[in-house]
């Protein structure tokens, strides 16, 4: 998203590989991503999108090539209580409460009194506080792992595949308080292999084989491919050899 | 009932064995070292109590005693003066010493009554009852020889340094089993616990959180050890009160004995758990890091009567010294003036701290 004055990038990928015994998982990606702007991280499973959202995250350190996050050149312990990060499957202790989890994870960032409540409300799970989370269904779940990846306010977001096994409903709801951090300043970075979850970003890169193929808003890329529907946008631009 | 369906059920385990081949590791060569091991403690040639011999006494009796004592295969018997036994009792290095004073050969013609001194520790039920029924056997034996007409009567005089014949067997092996129980389900408890840590995916989720791994360690340590003390609170009170375990030392030192040693599980827990995948696999450790520890660190079998090698193993372990802290305290009634108890500590207390940078190094950033 433009904004009235320029700001340093969130977040500045260049030319990162890595590599896992004998599969490259990334292959010389580069990105930027802007202050405040939703950015995909679209491409099919094994495309190296979890490899790069958890390099960004500070879990990986790349075999070669930089990675800079908020300023910080990963990974950098300095940096991690800027980021909030969500595992693809939500990593939540189940036989604590909804709200005893999202304490802790305050906790661990030193936000225990303010951030509590403001991160149960977001997701929409205040009333739903003393909830033991092994009782909760899937999506709730996802919200109150969402709640603990937000709690201590951070400045960039990274999401591994928030939505998977999500309601339509819901995942508007999620989608609807992410577009209301982003508006905030946040930077949210979203991995994903569902399209109608790619839509809705401002701008998206396609991943193959740990390369990125293309980079735009949602309109570029299907003008790129020269097709209607971002789908087969995505088919039609994997398909080709990666540049 | 439909002996597909359960056809298919076994057929589905073994494959699963088949291809967990760890698993198959542990069932198979697990019971084969313990045996072994056993078979070895037991069996090995270990040599027995040290013994010291004081002979102050010339007579015929007095010799033939000595010769017999000198070549039973139960003891193992040195020949020294008063002095330097006393000594060795001092320093632990002996079980006992067997003393034959100055005309013990005339006073057993005489009045018919053979009467040896035997000093033992007493801190251990083994030795004492083998070295007086070695003194018994060399007595019969010299006596048979020299004596005729009705034997004499052997009456030893037995002086127990510790403890002392009103303690049972479960004075003697309480103290190393309050302290071995602890260990057990603190490592049991920790490592399960640690490792779910890793399954459920909150420790990615921690290592992207500004957290340490050296403050993720100590919280683990300081928790676990705040669950290992209230456990050993009831275990002492149980001991102590119900089943009233001879304690002659003070019960804080016990306590003190005790916490650390649950540092040591806990960091140890935390370490293994990262060579397991599985809770299934962390609990297969038992056979391997626990079962041999009861085995060798003196839990049921007294050190001294190891054979050699495995006494070396012996001095390494962790709970041979945490065992030897607590017969210190609870048998002999040792204070912190007391310097092997301190030098038990002092290793124990070493473990630990090996033991948390082990565990500390193998918390990865990134968990495979």
């Amino acid at each position: 998203m433009p904004r009235a004055q320029p700001l340093p990038p969130a977040i500045e990928v260049n030319g990162v590989t890595k590599t896992f015994k004998d599969l490259r998982a990334l292959d010389g990606a580069s990105l930027r991503i802007e202050t405040g702007e939703i950015y995909g991280l679209l491409g099919p499973n094994g495309a190296g999108k979890s490899t790069l959202i958890r390099t960004l995250a500070g879990l990986l350190t790349a075999d070669s090539g930089t990675v800079k996050v908020l300023g910080h050149t990963m990974p950098d312990l300095a940096a991690l209580d800027q980021i909030g990060y969500m595992t693809q499957q939500p990593a939540l202790y189940p036989d604590l409460s909804v709200e005893e989890n999202v304490r802790f994870f305050a906790a661990l960032y030193g936000r225990e009194d303010d951030g509590v409540q403001a991160a149960l409300e977001l997701v929409d799970l205040a009333s739903r506080r003393q909830s033991i989370v092994a009782t909760l269904s899937g999506g709730m779940r996802t919200r109150c792992s969402l709640a603990c990846a937000v709690v201590h306010k951070p400045r960039l977001l990274v999401l591994d595949e928030p939505t998977v096994g999500i309601d339509p409903q819901l995942r508007a709801e999620i989608w609807g308080k992410l577009g209301e951090m982003a508006a905030d300043g946040v930077t949210v970075v979203v991995s994903s292999h569902v399209m109608d979850e790619a839509e809705r970003c401002q701008r998206l890169c396609l991943m193959r084989a740990g390369r990125i193929l293309a980079e735009g808003t949602v309109a570029e890329l299907k003008k790129l491919a020269g097709v209607k529907r971002l789908e087969d946008a995505f088919l039609r631009l994997s398909a080709e050899p990666a540049a | 009932m439909s002996s597909r369906r359960v056809l298919a059920i076994t057929r589905r385990l073994l494959q699963q064995f088949r291809r967990d081949r760890r698993t198959l590791a542990v069932v198979f060569v697990a019971p084969v070292v313990i045996l072994s091991l056993l078979g070895y403690v037991l069996r090995g040639g270990g040599s027995g109590p040290k013994v010291d011999l004081v002979v102050e006494d010339s007579g015929a009796l007095a010799t033939a005693v000595a010769d017999h004592v000198a070549h039973d295969w139960d003891i193992t018997v040195s020949r020294t003066d008063l002095a330097t036994a006393r000594s060795d009792l001092d320093t632990n290095a002996i079980a006992g010493y067997v003393r034959l004073p100055a005309g013990f050969s005339d006073n057993a013609l005489r009045s018919r009554v053979v009467a040896p001194e035997v000093i033992v520790q007493g801190d251990e039920p083994g030795p004492a009852t083998t070295v007086i029924a070695a003194m018994q056997r060399a007595t019969a034996g010299a006596l048979t020889a020299l004596v005729s007409g009705p034997p004499p009567r052997l009456a030893p005089t037995v002086t127990y340094r510790y403890g002392g014949p009103s303690l049972d067997t479960l004075d003697y092996f309480g103290s190393a089993f309050i302290v071995f129980i602890v260990f057990f389900l603190v490592y049991v408890i920790t490592s399960v616990s640690f490792l779910r840590e890793r399954t459920q995916g909150t420790l990615e989720r921690l290592m992207a959180s500004p957290l340490r791994r050296s403050e993720l360690v100590l919280g683990y340590m300081i928790g676990f050890s705040v669950l290992g003390l209230a456990q050993t609170a009831v275990v002492m009170g149980w001991s102590l009160l119900v089943l009233h375990i001879h304690n002659a030392g003070s019960p804080a030192l016990v306590f003190l004995v005790v916490a650390v040693t649950a540092l040591v599980a806990v960091n140890l827990g935390i370490m293994l758990s990262s060579f397991a995948r599985t809770e299934f696999q962390a609990v297969q450790f038992i056979p391997l890091v626990i079962v041999p520890q009861v085995l060798l660190a003196g839990t049921i079998l007294p050190i001294s009567s190891e054979p050699g090698p495995l006494q070396v193993i012996s001095n390494v372990l962790p709970l041979t010294y945490a065992g030897y802290a607590m017969r210190d305290v609870m048998i002999r009634g040792a204070g912190l003036d007391y310097g092997p108890l301190v030098l038990a500590l002092g290793v124990i207390a070493a473990v630990a701290v090996v033991l948390i940078i082990a565990a500390g190094a193998t918390v990865r950033r990134a968990p495979a």
